[in-house]
């Protein structure tokens, strides 16, 4: 068989390879690794590096990530002090503190860190619910100058999970803390909606009947200063027609010189005014003229 | 030399068996997917071998039992009264002969529908979308697998070569079975190394690979079945197994392609390919360099790495930071091949987003109007406040002190709320959150909710927008700057909040009642100018014409003195006829156009019945076309 060095150097290559796979292990900043031999926890790494090992089934390799987790729980619902149903879900940031306590607690489950967020996920809800439990509504939502006390509410959650992780000793510590969603329930959500509207509506019926209001009393103001002018004007009228008759009156001293024919000339053209327009008029033979059917008086016939 | 290969094929089909039960155990525990593949190969080859085993037993006693009539012959030689050659005294021969004829097929056939059975339901096993494609331990899985890999391949080796020296055609089938195994074993491990390097599905793609194979046997076994049905018996000649696989063979012995594919060319091409320069020496003398090379070379491009525009990258060397040269920036960089080095990507000039509230719909988004009673995207709703009136506000103070506060009003917005930010701290966002972007979407959605259960809502969706986006983007860069992300947030954007769809459209109604309360002044004072106008004509009129008939009035009063003194004189000097004459001068000017009845008879005591009715004029009748 031929001895080429490039493939004896490809083959040297991937033997180096396997070798440092099966004997070495990487552990990055990030990091941090427990090695158990035969089951036996034997070393905890913290620093980043490479380091050696045995290969399995001699010695395992745990490797957990060091860096600050970020976790959030489900949204609950609970109640606030004054019974108002609140839905809520905070995340937290969280970290492997003592490596030694951690490991033997969920290094026997396939993935140590979510069942680690199980837990944590159970005093989260725990603690969530017994604060909220002390706080009124108003100290979590409200639009006035004293403001909420959410930030207090969140310190709280964090004090109450932050004292039962240490006492479980779970080898984890939490960071930080927030109150992450805030929400009602399905049927008070509806129950909101239609309070919304309620709001609205007020707006809106003020509106109309603002509008309405103003517009009869624009109206009823027009009217009433339409009134004025015509009274007014009927009064103007009224005075001008005196002055009229006043006038007219002075000629009615001529009529003194001979009233009766005066009376008489009234008659006649009241008679010709009243007679004008589709009269019917029955007249007997002594009406004159219509007396002239009973013949011509003879005096007439043979004058002198 | 016969027990020899005997013991040769035993020990084949036993290290089969426990590589078999290692391999199950070790894969299931690793939960790799080609390894438990790769058992089922192992399971075959472990049948193949036991039968060919049993096989060879057979015609060691077949060849025993014609040695010792050989024997028993030569010394009985024609003393016998009757010599027979029935093969019914030779029952080793028999049994051997019916174990060919009828065990051998069955087995095959059973084998063919063995392994198509096999390969179907690791099939639809491999498709389930629930089956778990991580490998746990891939290290235990390419310590385990390439140890077992050396293993089968020297000693199937061991067993090819001894059956092609010793021409045995019934070790074969074993031996090919061992070396595909082997090779098996290998590619199993191959993608163990390939998860462990990050290649999370690896191992699935492998296990497919190996359904495929499988299928190809199946298909092979049957094809030889069939094929067996009609190939001419040549008595006296050796038969192949049934069960020995070509596939199998070829796979197992690869240098044994290249001969095949050879002799495939020569018979194609009609002369000898296989014997040409650039066969021998890139074919069969370089090929294994070439394939090295490739190896070599792949390996040293892992050396060197592009940073692209935008991005920065971290250099780490066995874990640890690289001094003076933790942070690549754009551009290429040399470094040291995998797994020494690692460089680990991030977009850090670019401006990055995310939106907190809502989760846009593809659809719905292509449309060019956003609109509050059309929904838009899948709707999450915030809590926000209502600012209660003066005198409520005071009333909760005053029952503070006795715990009965009264519960605000709450309301609920949303909208979607784009928070756009760059990384500007690269170290600190890859190593003091193990997701920054999670968290940083988590902080800025704390903030979104805190600010709004302590704002009004109509504040904030009015005057107090632009303030607000400002405010909000302050406190999400605060909170990020107290979680050391190293990221700072360029811009939030609070256009789109406003009431949920359901009833957005009462929001709409408020401002149509505004003007339509407008409309109903406005109407008003149209009415209001017309009255006064009208009214302001009537009045004039009024007066114009109390005007007018005063002059009339004053004038027909002078006119008729006027008249009257003419008259006087007329009347003294003859009276009684001036009145005569001024009566019957008005009588006629009056009765003019009226109807008259004289009655002439006054002796007769009629009763005149008068028609008062007035009568249509025949000229109107004319005009309107009735006829008479």
């Amino acid at each position: 068989m031929n001895r080429n060095p490039l493939i004896l150097f490809t083959g040297f290559l991937i033997g180096v390879i396997v070798v440092l796979l099966l004997f070495t292990f990487q552990v990055r900043k990030s990091e941090v690794a427990v090695v158990t031999t035969f089951g036996k926890v034997s070393d905890q790494y913290t620093e980043p590096g490479l380091k050696g090992r045995v290969p399995w089934p001699i010695q395992k390799v745990y490797k957990f990530d060091q860096r600050v987790q970020n976790f959030e729980d489900k949204q609950t619902e609970g109640l606030t002090r004054d019974g108002f149903n609140l839905i809520a879900s905070v995340y937290v940031g969280w970290k492997i503190t003592e490596v030694t306590n951690f490991f033997p607690t969920f290094a026997g489950y396939s993935e140590p860190i979510q069942e680690a967020e199980r837990n944590l996920e159970r005093l989260l809800s725990h603690a969530k619910s017994a604060v909220f439990g002390k706080h009124p509504l108003s100290d979590i939502v409200s639009a006035n100058d004293k403001g909420t006390n959410f930030v207090a509410i969140e310190n709280e959650i964090l004090s109450a999970v932050q004292t039962e992780l240490r006492a479980q000793r779970y080898g984890i510590e939490i960071d930080f803390l927030g109150i992450k969603r805030l929400q009602i329930p399905e049927s008070v959500t509806q129950n909101v909606f239609e309070r919304m509207t309620s709001e609205r509506k007020v707006l809106a019926d003020r509106s109309q009947y603002e509008g309405e209001s103003q517009a009869a009393i624009i109206k009823s103001e027009a009217e009433r200063k339409a009134g004025e002018m015509m009274a007014r004007a009927e009064s103007e009228a009224t005075r001008i027609r005196g002055e009229a008759e006043a006038t007219a009156a002075e000629s009615l001293k001529v009529f003194n010189q001979n009233p009766d024919l005066a009376i008489l000339i009234f008659q006649l053209n009241a008679l010709e005014s009243s007679l004008r327009e589709h009269s019917i008029l029955v007249f007997d033979p002594n009406t004159p003229p219509f007396n002239l059917f009973r013949g011509v008086s003879p005096n007439l016939l043979n004058p002198k | 030399m016969e027990r020899n290969l005997q013991k040769n094929g035993l020990i084949n089909a036993v290290i089969l068996l426990g590589v078999g039960v290692a391999g199950f155990i070790v894969a299931r525990y690793v939960n790799s997917l080609a390894g438990l593949v790769s058992v089922v190969f192992i399971a075959i080859g472990l049948l193949v071998a036991a039968v060919s085993w049993f096989q060879m037993r057979l015609e060691e006693s077949e060849r025993l039992e014609r040695f010792d009539l050989d024997e028993l012959a030569r010394g009985r030689a024609g003393s016998a009264l009757f010599e027979t050659k029935d093969s019914e005294i030779f029952p080793a021969q028999r049994s051997r002969e019916q174990f060919e004829r009828f065990f051998v097929p069955i087995f095959t056939t059973l084998l063919c529908i063995g392994q198509a059975a096999a390969a179907f339901f690791l099939w639809r096993w491999l498709s389930q979308p629930a089956l778990a494609v991580d490998l746990k331990e891939p290290r235990m899985a390419i310590f385990f697998f390439v140890a077992v890999f050396f293993g089968l391949l020297l000693l199937g080796l061991f067993s090819a070569n001894r059956a092609r020296l010793e021409n045995d055609r019934l070790l074969r089938p074993g031996a090919a079975y061992m070396l595909l195994n082997a090779w098996l074993c290998l590619a199993v491990g191959g993608g163990a190394i390939v998860v462990a390097c990050g290649g999370l599905r690896a191992d699935f793609y492998v296990a497919r690979g190996l359904c495929v194979l499988l299928a190809l046997t199946a298909v092979e076994s049957l094809v030889m079945l069939l094929l067996e049905m009609y190939r001419p018996r040549v008595k006296g000649k050796a038969e192949r197994p049934l069960y020995e696989s070509r596939l199998v063979g070829l796979l197992g012995q690869p240098q044994g392609l290249v001969t095949t594919a050879a002799q495939a060319l020569d018979y194609q091409f009609g002369f000898k390919v296989s014997e040409t320069w650039f066969y021998r020496l890139f074919v069969e003398k370089a090929l294994a360099v070439l394939i090295c090379l490739q190896i070599a070379v792949l390996f040293l491009s892992t050396c060197v790495v592009f940073i692209e525009a935008g991005e920065q990258g971290l250099l780490e060397r066995c874990g640890r930071r690289v001094e003076g040269r933790a942070l690549l920036e754009p551009g290429p960089h040399l470094k040291l091949p995998w797994p020494l080095d690692h460089v680990y990507r991030f977009r850090t000039q670019q401006i990055q987003s995310f939106e907190i509230g809502t989760t846009p719909e593809a659809a719905k988004e292509e449309s060019n109007v956003v609109l509050w009673t059309v929904a838009h995207t899948k709707e999450d709703n915030f809590l926000v406040a209502n600012r209660l009136p003066p005198s409520a506000e005071d009333s909760n103070t005053n029952n503070a002190e006795g715990g009965s506060r009264r519960t605000p009003p709450v309301s609920l917005v949303t909208g979607t709320i784009p928070v756009q930010y760059q990384i500007t701290d690269l170290p600190a966002w890859a190593y003091n959150n193990e997701d920054a972007p999670a968290l940083l979407e988590d902080l800025a959605t704390r903030e979104v909710v805190r600010y709004l259960v302590g704002a009004d809502m109509n504040e904030i969706m009015s005057v107090g927008r632009l303030e607000a986006a400002e405010q909000l983007r302050q406190r999400i860069q605060t909170a990020a700057d107290g979680r050391k992300l190293g990221a700072k947030i360029v811009s939030v954007g609070l256009q789109d909040l406003h009431p949920p769809v359901k009833v957005a459209p009462d929001y709409e109604k408020v401002i149509g009642a505004i003007h339509s309360k407008e409309a109903k002044i406005l109407a008003a004072r149209a009415d209001e100018i017309k009255t006064n106008a009208l009214a302001e004509a009537k009045a004039t009129n009024i007066i114009n014409v109390a005007n007018a008939n005063r002059i009339r009035i004053e004038s027909d009063a002078l006119a008729q003195a006027a008249l009257f003194t003419n008259q006087i004189p007329a009347y003294k000097a003859a009276p009684s006829v001036y009145v005569q004459r001024a009566y019957l001068q008005a009588l006629a000017a009056s009765t003019a156009g009226s109807r008259k009845y004289v009655l002439l008879t006054t002796n007769t005591k009629d009763v005149l019945q008068f028609d008062l009715q007035d009568k249509i004029r025949a000229d109107i009748l004319t005009d309107v076309g009735v006829k008479k």
